[in-house]
C-alpha cells in the first residue's frame, strides 16, 4: 500500500526538513535490511517517524505505532511475530489502562479506504495544510496524517502545543488551513479566547475524541463562520481506523448533538439499543498475542461500538451513552470497573474527566490518590477527581447508587 | 498573605506539587507537571487568585514563574513586594 500521494508535502516547522521520495525509499531500505515480521514504531512527530511508517507500508510490513514517552518491553514481547495475515497492515492499541493492552488489527483497504472517506467528506484537496495537533499514535493523529498524504495535500509537523507561541508562529508562517482538536483542547482555545481572525489561512476546524459540549460545539461553529470557516464534529474509534461520521457544518445548527451521518460507504443500525456501524474501514478484529497476527478477519464488516444511541429519520446519529462502564480522560476510553478493582473507590465519567468517590479520605489522601489513579492509567492527573464522601450511597440491593454518584457532579 | 506566597500556592496548585515545594525557578515544560493541561489550570488559579482576565497572548507568554510575576505586574500586581 502507498498513502503518500506524489503531490504530498510534510515538513518539520522547527527543522525545515521536508519528507522526499528518497527519505521514504531510504527508510524502505534500512526496513529491509532488518529481521521481518512485525515493525514496531515508537512514532514521533519527525520527518525520520513518518518515513519509516510509510515504509513499512510499501513494504507490506504490519506497523505497531506506539507512544515513544512509554516503555513497551511487554507489548513488544507479547507480539512479536514473523507469521502475520497478507491483508494486516496497521496496529493500534486501545485503552491503556488494563496494563495488557489489545491490539487492533486493521488492514490496508480499512486504513487507506477510511483515509479516502475522511478526506471526501472533508473536502481536502492538494491546497490543504494541516499541522499535528495530536500525536501520530494516537488514531485521530494518524487520521489527520493519512487524509492530507492520500490527497496530496500538506502536512506541518509541529511538536509543541496550542499553549506555547511557536505554534501560532508556525500555523501562519505555513498557512495552515486546518487543525484537528479533541474536548480537552476546545477548552483549552475558549481560555485562549481562540480568534480565527488571527490566523488568516484557517479555513476548518475539526472535532473528535469525545463528546463535545453542544454550547462549545456552538460556540466554536459561531467562531467560525465570522471567517467564513467551518467547525466539523466527527464521531470515530480506533477499531474503525477510526473515523464512521462527520456532521456537515451547514447541518450543524439544526442537528446540533449529533455526531453526524456515517461516511460514504458505512452505514449506522440500532440493534438492541447498541449503535453498530458497517463499512469497509471496520477492522479485522483484536488481538491478545502473537499468534491472533496471523488471523484473517473476524468481524465481517460490522463493528460493535458499545455506545447506546438513535438514528434519526435522515440517518444523523446521536449518541445517548455507554453500554459498559466506559468514560473517556482526554480522549482515551478507560473501563470504570478496571478502576475499582485496583483502587477502593466508586469510579464515573466525568465530562473527559474521570471522578472518583472515596469513603473518608483526608485532602492529603485525596491528593495521593489522584497521583496513583492518574499514573496507572497513564494519563495526567488533571484528568482525575477525587471526591471524599462519609460514605458511598447505596441502592436497596446493597450496590453503589451510581445514578446518585452522577447527579452529584 | 503576600502576592509572592499567594503565586507560589497557585503554582503549587495547578501542578499538583506538595506544600512548601519551590515553584521560583520553574520553566514551562521543565517541570513534567507542567504542560498544556496543567498551564490551563495555572491561568485559571491565578485569574482567581488576583481577580485578573489574562489575555490571550499572556497566557502563551506565561512560561516560567518568572513571567508569570512579569505579566501580573502588567494587570496591576505587584508581586516583588
Amino acid at each position: 500500500m502507498n498513502l503518500l500521494h506524489p503531490g504530498a508535502r510534510v515538513i518539520d516547522a522547527v527543522t525545515g526538513e521536508t519528507l522526499t521520495e528518497e527519505t521514504v525509499a531510504a527508510a524502505e531500505a534500512t526496513l529491509a535490511a532488518e529481521p521481518g515480521g512485525v515493525v514496531f514504531l515508537p512514532i514521533e512527530t519527525t520527518i525520520p517517524s513518518i518515513a519509516r511508517y510509510l515504509a513499512a507500508f510499501r513494504l507490506g510490513r504490519p506497523v505497531v505505532l506506539l507512544d515513544p514517552e512509554k516503555d513497551h518491553a511487554e507489548l513488544i514481547e507479547r507480539f512479536s511475530a514473523t507469521e502475520v495475515h497478507p491483508d494486516l497492515a496497521l496496529l493500534l492499541t486501545t485503552s491503556g489502562s488494563t496494563g495488557n493492552p489489545k491490539l487492533v488489527r486493521l488492514s490496508a483497504d480499512a486504513v487507506r479506504t477510511n483515509a479516502e472517506q475522511i478526506a471526501e467528506v472533508l473536502d481536502i484537496t492538494a491546497g490543504e495544510v494541516a499541522v499535528t495537533t495530536l500525536p501520530l499514535f494516537y488514531s485521530y493523529g494518524m487520521s489527520v496524517l493519512n487524509s492530507h498524504l492520500i490527497r496530496g495535500a500538506t502536512v506541518v509537523l509541529e511538536r509543541t502545543g496550542i499553549m506555547q507561541r511557536d505554534f501560532w508562529t508556525a500555523v501562519n508562517e505555513h498557512g495552515v488551513t486546518s487543525m484537528a482538536f479533541v474536548p480537552s483542547q476546545y477548552e483549552m482555545l475558549r481560555r485562549l479566547r481562540f480568534d480565527p481572525a488571527k490566523y488568516p489561512t484557517l479555513r476548518s476546524l475539526t472535532q473528535a475524541g469525545g463528546r463535545l459540549r453542544t454550547d462549545l460545539v456552538t460556540d466554536f461553529a459561531q467562531r467560525m463562520a465570522t471567517v467564513g470557516g467551518k467547525l466539523y464534529v466527527m464521531y470515530g474509534q480506533t477499531e474503525a481506523a477510526p473515523r464512521m461520521a462527520t456532521l456537515p457544518p451547514e447541518r450543524l445548527d439544526e442537528k446540533l448533538g449529533s455526531v453526524g451521518r456515517a461516511l460514504p460507504g458505512g452505514t449506522f443500525t440500532i440493534e438492541d439499543d447498541e449503535v453498530v456501524y458497517r463499512g469497509p474501514n471496520v477492522m479485522m478484529g483484536y488481538a491478545d498475542t502473537a499468534a491472533d497476527l496471523a488471523l484473517g478477519d473476524v468481524q465481517g464488516g460490522a463493528l460493535r461500538t458499545g455506545d447506546l444511541g438513535r438514528v434519526d429519520d435522515e440517518g444523523f446519529l446521536f449518541i445517548t451513552g455507554r453500554i459498559k462502564r466506559m468514560g473517556k480522560v482526554f480522549g482515551v476510553r478507560i473501563n470504570l470497573d478496571d478502576v475499582e478493582k485496583n483502587f477502593p473507590v466508586a469510579a464515573v465519567a466525568g465530562d473527559d474527566k474521570l471522578v472518583v468517590f472515596a469513603e473518608g479520605v483526608s485532602d492529603d489522601e485525596a491528593r495521593g490518590l489522584r497521583t496513583k489513579i492518574a499514573e496507572w492509567l497513564g494519563t495526567h492527573f488533571s484528568g482525575v477527581v477525587v471526591s471524599s464522601v462519609e460514605a458511598l450511597p447505596l441502592l436497596p440491593n446493597g450496590k453503589i447508587d451510581y445514578r446518585a454518584l452522577e447527579s452529584s457532579l | 498573605m503576600s502576592e509572592l506566597q499567594r503565586l507560589r500556592e497557585a503554582f503549587r496548585t495547578a501542578l499538583d506539587l506538595p506544600a512548601e515545594a519551590p515553584v521560583d525557578d520553574l520553566r514551562y515544560q521543565d517541570n513534567e507537571k507542567w504542560d498544556s493541561l496543567a498551564h490551563m489550570s495555572l491561568v485559571a488559579a491565578i485569574e482567581d487568585e488576583f481577580s485578573v482576565m489574562i489575555d490571550t497572548d499572556d497566557v502563551i507568554n506565561m512560561s516560567s514563574f518568572d513571567e508569570a510575576v512579569r505579566i501580573l505586574g502588567k494587570y496591576g500586581v505587584n508581586v516583588n513586594e
